[in-house]
């Protein structure tokens, strides 16, 4: 059952993950694709205080969520004072810099990475709780992003999104509300960090890398931008396509190349053919599909 | 909305656990998992180590199995990174059922070492050689001797065989590298030597004509380099052009046709380690190579691991054959129990193994020395 445990649980922190990373990119406009690395920061600062200093788990992983949010800020508001490209080269620089900065850390792990994570919940419950623990705030995290872009704070950033030289004519402040957001989404990507260390209890700082970072990009595309569900299909999809495969009883040479080009493909596929993602969002497609929408309904109705 | 999708993942899930069932169901085999790179930046050198794993296995079972049962094996990829490859662990363990898997590359090894031990599984780690592998738990054993092996062996070998005096060391800077400059360096001056120059290039560097320069004004009597397959030719060359003309030692990691190819007469005197007998040693490792230009066309990426990787399957074999002629049935625990019973394995490719209180396993160093742009055999040190 361990096996279907984990897969349960990177789906769960993959939701985590891509719907927060939708908010920033998708709801905010926010171009960045470093968000792994503030779930990385999460990861270390939460495995790091339970390790050296004994703290309550559940106390380290809200540190970790903590941490991720204030290194977020940090980059951001220089980044974003200039103009918004610039965060993209910003958080760019700041991961891989970051990343490589951690491999001369020894007392990190360095390179080789930091095993014997403390556990938590497991040995007294089983990992059937720790499942539940994911579940729940994924669900939690999606319904949080839902009340976020759905209520006036959305509407602003949309506003803010759509025309910011509008929206800033309207006395509003721009650069703030992006932070804002830029914090927010990497704050969760900083706690679902922490629940990864404490469940896998090994890191390495390539695997946040830049192969993690287009992983979560294409959950957050192929699922759909700026959509409440999106990103969650996504997730779901993209963890359980590689491990669907491997039921296939292919021979290796085989099995490689299909896993390899599996992500690629699916990229490809789908920006030929439905760049809007499974679920389209809303706002962009609202005139046509509504209309063709009704009138098919409608004659259906009638016949 | 949310309910929905949950159905469906749990659709999915069942639909995935039900395609597994009907594998499980069958009991007259023996089955063991290989996690390697099947695809990224490693899969050409996890390609090949699978493939010469699948020989075995077929090898294995041509003969008779264990006791006319047959040995399975089951490949997942990891891409040698350790998420994937807690995924394909996981896998194994929970649906495949195995006692024992196979894996390699020091992330994945370390990563899935929390799985091997909870479950009571046999980790093997076949070519992964970090030295705080030995140190992962009760069920991670190792089949291929740790770095500190073959570095050894060179500094000692340098300094009390070759008579050299001075040397320099020359690394990456990476865990890897720096844990091993360090060995080489107390090696070497524990045996007598001098480290004149210890100097370090970083991860990404293209251009080493600093710390080569620096090394060159040390005037050492030989230099030791540690660095990576991708780099290392390089390097060398530049120490050439720069007229540094001392012999070169480094481990097994440049230990390939390629470097000759890149290099022409400047791989003269380069100096690499092999934790696994040449083609000249043995008569079976020259039909294993054979096989490869027949069969595939060309010598195999990274010689020695596939050798390792093609006597892993005869190890587990033999345990295998022993737990069931005794009738004891093959879990994890038993297996474990067995193997460390018997200890001491006689395997084609790489020779005698023995298993250690430690979790480590000490095998003779081959060196080898290329001359006239072929590498030669020049000594075995150690066992």
């Amino acid at each position: 059952m361990d096996y279907v445990f984990t897969i349960l649980i990177l789906i769960g922190l993959f939701v985590i993950l891509a719907s927060s990373f939708d908010l920033v990119i998708g709801h905010c406009g926010l171009i960045s694709i470093a968000h792994p690395i503030f779930y990385a920061i999460g990861a270390y600062i939460s495995a790091m205080l339970s390790k050296q200093s004994g703290m309550p788990i559940p106390l380290s992983i809200l540190c970790g969520g903590v941490g991720a949010l204030l290194a977020s800020a940090l980059v951001a508001v220089p980044a974003l004072r200039v103009s918004g490209d610039y965060l993209l080269i910003a958080s760019i620089g700041f991961q891989l810099g970051l990343i490589e900065l951690a491999k001369h850390f020894h007392e990190i792990g360095g390179a080789g990475g930091l095993t014997n994570i403390p556990s938590f919940l497991i040995k007294d419950f089983g990992r059937e709780s720790y499942v539940v623990l994911v579940l729940v705030l994924a669900v939690a995290t999606v319904l949080f992003i839902r009340w976020l872009t759905q209520g006036p704070y959305g509407r602003m950033m949309t506003a803010m999104r759509d025309d910011e030289l509008a929206f800033s004519m309207l006395g509003r402040n721009a650069i703030w509300v992006k932070v804002a957001v830029f914090a927010i989404g990497s704050g969760i990507a900083g706690i679902a960090g922490g629940l990864y260390a404490h469940y896998f209890r090994f890191l390495e700082p390539d695997q946040f890398g830049l192969l993690q970072s287009s992983a979560v990009l294409t959950m957050v595309v192929v699922g759909g931008m700026r959509t409440t569900m999106g990103p969650v299909i996504g997730a779901i999809v993209l963890q359980l396509m590689p491990q669907i495969i491997t039921f296939f009883n292919l021979p290796p040479s085989i099995l490689g190349p299909l896993q390899g080009l599996l992500f690629t493909g699916l990229v490809l596929f789908f920006m030929f053919v439905r760049p809007q993602g499974l679920l389209p969002a809303a706002d962009l497609w609202v005139g046509r599909n509504r209309d063709g929408d009704a009138g098919h309904s409608r004659k259906e109705a009638r016949s | 909305m949310t309910k929905q999708w949950g159905l469906k993942s749990t659709v999915g899930l069942a639909l995935a656990l039900a395609l597994s069932t009907g594998a499980m169901a069958q009991q007259t085999s023996y089955k063991f998992g290989l996690a390697m790179p099947l695809t990224g930046g490693q899969a050409t050198y996890g390609n090949d180590q699978v493939k010469a794993a699948e020989w075995a296995v077929d090898e294995i079972n041509k003969k008779g199995g264990i006791n006319g049962k047959k040995l399975e094996m089951i490949v997942l990829d990891t891409q040698a990174d350790p998420q994937v490859g807690i995924q394909s662990v996981n896998r194994m363990i929970s649906v495949d059922k195995v006692a024992v898997f196979v894996t390699a590359w020091s992330g994945v090894v370390k990563a899935v070492a929390p799985i091997a031990n909870d479950n009571k599984v046999v980790e093997l780690s076949v070519g992964a050689n970090s030295p705080d592998i030995s140190q992962l738990g009760d069920y991670v054993y190792t089949t291929f001797p740790l770095a500190d092996v073959d570095i050894r062996a060179v500094a000692n070998y340098s300094a009390k065989d070759m008579g050299k005096k001075k040397a320099a060391v020359l690394f990456i800077n990476n865990e890897t590298g720096i844990g091993s400059a360090t060995v080489y360096r107390d090696t070497f001056t524990k045996a007598g030597g001098q480290v004149v120059a210890y100097e370090a290039y970083d991860q990404k560097a293209t251009d080493f004509t600093g710390p080569l320069l620096k090394i060159r004004a040390a005037n050492p009597e030989i230099i030791h380099l540690q660095g990576l397959v991708a780099e290392s030719p390089q390097v060398i060359a530049q120490a050439r052009q720069l007229g540094i003309t001392v012999p070169i030692t480094s481990y097994s990691g440049i230990y390939n046709q390629k470097l000759i190819e890149q290099l022409g007469a400047a791989a003269e005197n380069v100096i690499a380690t092999s934790l696994a007998p040449g083609v000249e040693d043995s008569p079976l490792v020259k039909d294993y190579v054979d096989r490869w230009v027949k069969d595939v066309g060309r010598a195999p990426n990274g010689l020695p691991y596939t050798q390792y990787l093609y006597d892993a399957p005869a190890l587990i074999a033999a345990v295998f054959t022993s737990l069931d002629k005794k009738g004891i049935t093959p879990t994890g625990e038993n297996f474990r129990k067995e193997m460390l019973a018997i200890k001491s394995f006689d395997l084609p490719l790489t020779g005698k193994i023995t298993f250690s209180e430690d979790h480590t396993v000490n095998k003779p160093v081959y060196l080898v020395e290329v001359k006239n742009g072929k590498w030669t055999k020049k000594a075995v040190v150690g066992q």
